[in-house]
């Protein structure tokens, strides 16, 4: 089976979303996933934000994600993107897309990265507000992920 | 033991990005952890709930710390 994976999973380069699916023909299924930057996060106007990772460490997790979700799911594609840096609302700050015979298994696959790299990949976000100040984000501490 | 710290996001208001470190009596991270608690009492409820990796790996607090490691102290993730 054709099975593509991106080498590089964090980069300081604006995230552009892509005009091509994967050509693979037996490929029925592509789920393309955006986390975009927002201008408000627990009632407090944000004005941008910054990404900080341990890069080594946030690259090789990200590895090991799709190829966890490569292993519960038949997919075809699987691939994970995090930016870092200072980035504006209304900028793209990770991409998963996901790829599979059927849409099921797409979906699927695609959540669940999302997910374990939202909660376990070693990337910190410091969220700037309107008033001048910043904080940088506790982290998840909401055990349904559903956010 | 000399080691490598390197500390991460909230943690670097207590700690510094990168801080070489000669230990004397510290055999675990669990020591390590509270090495650094008396070092600023302040990091200790940050510390309570970050992670910790060894050469790039992470690691429980009952491991083992070696000369010339890599010690990363890593706060709860917020990617995405």
């Amino acid at each position: 089976m054709n099975t593509e994976t991106h080498s590089n999973h964090i980069q300081t380069e604006i995230l552009e979303i892509p005009n091509r699916f994967p050509d693979l023909p037996s490929m029925g299924g592509y789920v393309f996933f955006a986390g975009i930057v927002r201008n408000i996060n627990e009632g407090r106007q944000v004005t941008h934000l910054e990404y900080e990772a341990y890069p080594e460490m946030a690259d090789k997790m990200i590895s090991d994600i799709i190829e966890d979700a490569k292993k519960q799911w038949d997919l075809q594609f699987a691939d994970c993107i995090h930016r870092l840096g200072v980035l504006n609302i209304g900028e793209v700050a990770v991409i998963v897309s996901t790829g599979a015979v059927h849409r099921d298994e797409a979906y699927l696959a695609n959540r669940y990265i999302i997910d374990r790299v939202k909660h376990e990949v070693a990337i910190w976000k410091k969220e700037y507000y309107t008033d001048g100040s910043s904080e940088w984000s506790k982290g998840c501490q909401d055990e349904t992920h559903k956010h | 033991m000399k080691i490598q710290l390197l500390c991460f996001a909230a943690m670097k208001d207590f700690f510094p990005a990168q801080w070489d470190l000669h230990l004397e009596g510290v055999r675990t991270l669990s020591d390590l952890k509270l090495y650094l608690q008396n070092q600023n009492p302040k990091a200790s409820s940050l510390l309570k709930i970050s992670r910790f990796a060894i050469n790039q790996t992470i690691v429980r607090e009952e491991e083992i710390i070696f000369d010339g490691a890599v010690i990363a102290v890593l706060p709860p993730s917020s990617g995405g």
